[in-house]
């Protein structure tokens, strides 16, 4: 346990007394607070008062049997502490913290969904990630939920909110979504508009919902990682890893520093392949599709270098428990260095374009802004973040892979506009590329993979990487088995996307895809 | 008959297609997309991605097909101009990939609209994907003759 952990514990000890909390480590030298359900509220609210920065940084439910135990992740002082709180199942109801952090929305609708808690006081307890013909009262992460056949459906019935419209306004209700041109994926945003400004926002979400996290409960270990690394095409790498390293911290085996540093490759590459994939589609959203074909012409580099050194274009299947499954062949290196080298150029090229080009700065500027302590209650994370002055990054706070050696640098802007949030990206691709040229130019001799034992002893471990959309979280549970007993996942978009409400309110219904690219919004990860 | 056989020599020398997302990873998605770019630049042969099923052709399908998506797609091929030709691209799409058996899912495109060419991978290489499109316009063509 470090200083921050030790003066956190104290704090709280002292705040609630011995009575009423216990203290107890979690995986990797974390702490975790055991309290009654009734507490949550009053404990939360010391965190937040303590600490300028503290935000929520998760919600998660473990199925006990006869209880359920619901977990709030928070994020302080650069660390992670864990409230812990059993409800019993035949009256699971615990107080909503909505009114504290109303980033708090979507975690504590997808608990209610996935486990049937009721959070008493949410202002809009509806479906998030169940789809609308799945039966009344079947939580399907309960262990004991039987799963009906897609053959039984539930009746859907039509949308209040879809359906009226209030008299004597001018209100008009514009329904974007699920296939839209603006959308590569299937989610809908219901936009209120008055005249040309939007009004309200209200996303429904879960038209990509694939029941991840109860799958990897029937899978192996092995299994899971090829499983959680197709929860997103785009930074795969990121979940796999974040995986790895959690069932590694159950396990208390070391990784060899030269898969440290192949990873933290494959992490970069990832974020490079990503941030021009976003600014390109912006351009794309904006009206500006010179841009879009130029960018996504210079990401093909980018791809290129994925597949020398994993083999694949896109999911890469490159991480292993303990390790990566290849090595980077000594021949390859002057390719690498001289395909870094074309895109350090278009990078830079870029960069240069995001500040300076009229078009873009016209479309972005101003759009869409968030301050540093709305983007604290909202509990953003990632670029959104950085770009409202907010100073978080896993691979600062808490360096995994081999983040402790290469030469990182945190961006961030203080506009908190859409330009500011797509130039932090633009800048961040100039940082990758130096830090894979430092991790290829140093790598370390010797193994890249340990053997790690197929079955894992009872624990719990959390884990978390920088993915190129912001902080990804694990949760993991063993049980002794070869397969886990819980695996909590929550991604970077999940608790972005949730400020797009505050983010288009007010503003002109045009500028409603650019504020909404800006945030990098990745559905597949949102819905798992 | 005459009108039919010029929409068949309209489909075959520029397909328009329509690309849905039924709960795919983006994996897939993104390969589509890459199509369009300048590396692989299918504009070439007269294909076009087209954002309304009023308009299109060839229906691209990628995903698992989640519950919540699966009215959708039925709709959206119902809107479709007949005769009209569904692709279900990636593992996901041809019969539920690694995702399949799971509690939200009818894994694979087939359960609820009929498909005319899968093209299996996790995801498909744009290669592929081009080579499937120009197989699929090489059957119209066949089709043509008889």
């Amino acid at each position: 346990m470090n200083d921050v952990n030790k003066n956190l514990s104290s704090m709280i000890l002292e705040h609630f007394g011995k009575d009423t909390v216990q203290i107890e480590s979690l995986k990797p030298g974390l702490i975790a607070i055991h309290a009654s359900s009734e507490k949550n509220r009053d404990i939360i609210k010391t965190f937040l008062d303590a600490d300028d920065e503290a935000t929520l940084s998760a919600i998660s439910g473990v199925d006990l049997g006869d209880s359920t135990e619901v977990l709030y992740h928070i994020r302080t002082h650069g660390t992670i502490v864990t409230l812990r709180c059993i409800v019993p199942r035949n009256k699971p109801t615990i107080a909503s913290i909505t009114d504290l952090i109303p980033g708090a929305n979507f975690h504590e609708r997808e608990t209610a969904d996935f486990f049937g808690v009721t959070f008493k006081g949410h202002p809009y307890p509806k479906r998030l990630l169940i789809s609308d013909d799945w039966p009344e009262g079947v939580y399907p992460l309960r262990k004991d939920a039987e799963i009906p056949s897609p053959e039984t459906k539930a009746e859907v019935l039509p949308e209040e909110e879809m359906t009226t419209r209030a008299e004597g306004t001018r209100t008009v209700k514009i329904v974007i979504g699920p296939q839209h041109p603006a959308l590569l994926e299937p989610e809908r945003f219901l936009v209120d508009v008055d005249g040309e400004t939007v009004t309200k926002v209200t996303p429904r979400i879960g038209y990509c919902h694939r029941g991840v996290e109860k799958a990897t409960e029937s899978r192996t270990y092995m299994q899971d990682v090829y499983l959680v690394e197709r929860i997103c095409g785009i930074c795969n790498s990121c979940h796999s890893t974040t995986f790895c390293q959690a069932v590694e911290s159950i396990l208390d085996v070391e990784v060899p520093s030269r898969g440290k540093f192949l990873r933290t490759i494959v992490l970069e590459l990832n974020r490079i392949q990503s941030h021009f994939l976003v600014l390109g589609h912006a351009g794309h959203e904006i009206g500006y599709d010179a841009l879009f074909q130029y960018m996504w012409r210079d990401r093909e580099i980018a791809m290129d270098l994925t597949e020398i050194l994993t083999g694949n274009r896109v999911i890469t299947s490159f991480l292993a428990i303990g390790g990566v499954r290849r090595d980077l062949e000594e021949k390859t290196k002057p390719r690498i260095m001289e395909d870094l080298k074309k895109l350090r150029e278009r990078a830079e090229f870029y960069k240069h374009l995001f500040e300076e080009d009229r078009t873009v700065r016209m479309r972005t500027e101003g759009v869409g802004v968030m301050d540093k302590k709305e983007a604290l209650s909202l509990c953003v994370v990632g670029p959104v973040a950085r770009a409202s002055g907010l100073k978080i990054d896993v691979r600062k706070e808490a360096p995994y892979a081999a983040y402790g050696e290469v030469p990182y640098e945190l961006i961030s802007r203080t506009e908190g506009d859409s330009w500011a949030r797509l130039l932090v990206r633009a800048e961040e691709v100039l940082n990758s590329v130096d830090m894979i040229e430092y991790a290829v130019n140093n790598l370390p001799a010797g193994d890249f993979k340990i053997r790690v034992p197929r079955r894992v002893a009872e624990g719990e471990s959390i884990s978390r990487v920088e993915a190129p959309r912001g902080e990804l979280f694990y949760y993991v549970k063993s049980n002794g088995t070869q397969s886990p007993e819980r695996v909590k996942i929550r991604t970077p978009t999940v608790t972005n996307l949730y400020s797009v409400i505050k983010l288009t309110e007010g503003g002109n219904i045009a500028d409603v895809p650019a504020a909404l690219v800006s945030l990098d919004p990745c559905f597949s990860c949102t819905d798992r | 008959m005459c009108a039919s056989r010029l929409v068949r020599w309209a489909e075959k020398r520029s397909p328009w297609l329509l690309h849905f997302n039924s709960g795919a990873c983006n994996g897939c998605d993104i390969e589509v997309v890459a199509l369009l770019t300048p590396r692989y630049d299918v504009t070439r042969f007269g294909i076009q991605l087209e954002p309304s099923p009023r308009h299109a052709d060839v229906l691209l399908v990628t995903g698992v097909v989640t519950r919540q998506c699966a009215e959708r797609l039925k709709r959206i091929y119902e809107q479709m101009p007949k005769p009209a030709f569904v692709i279900a691209i990636g593992a996901c799409g041809c019969s539920g990939g690694v995702f399949a058996g799971n509690y939200p899912l009818l894994s694979g495109v087939d359960k609820v609209i009929p498909v005319d060419m899968y093209i299996p991978g996790c995801p498909p290489k744009p290669e592929a994907i081009i080579d499937g499109v120009v197989k699929l316009l090489k059957t119209l063509e066949a089709s043509e003759d008889e």
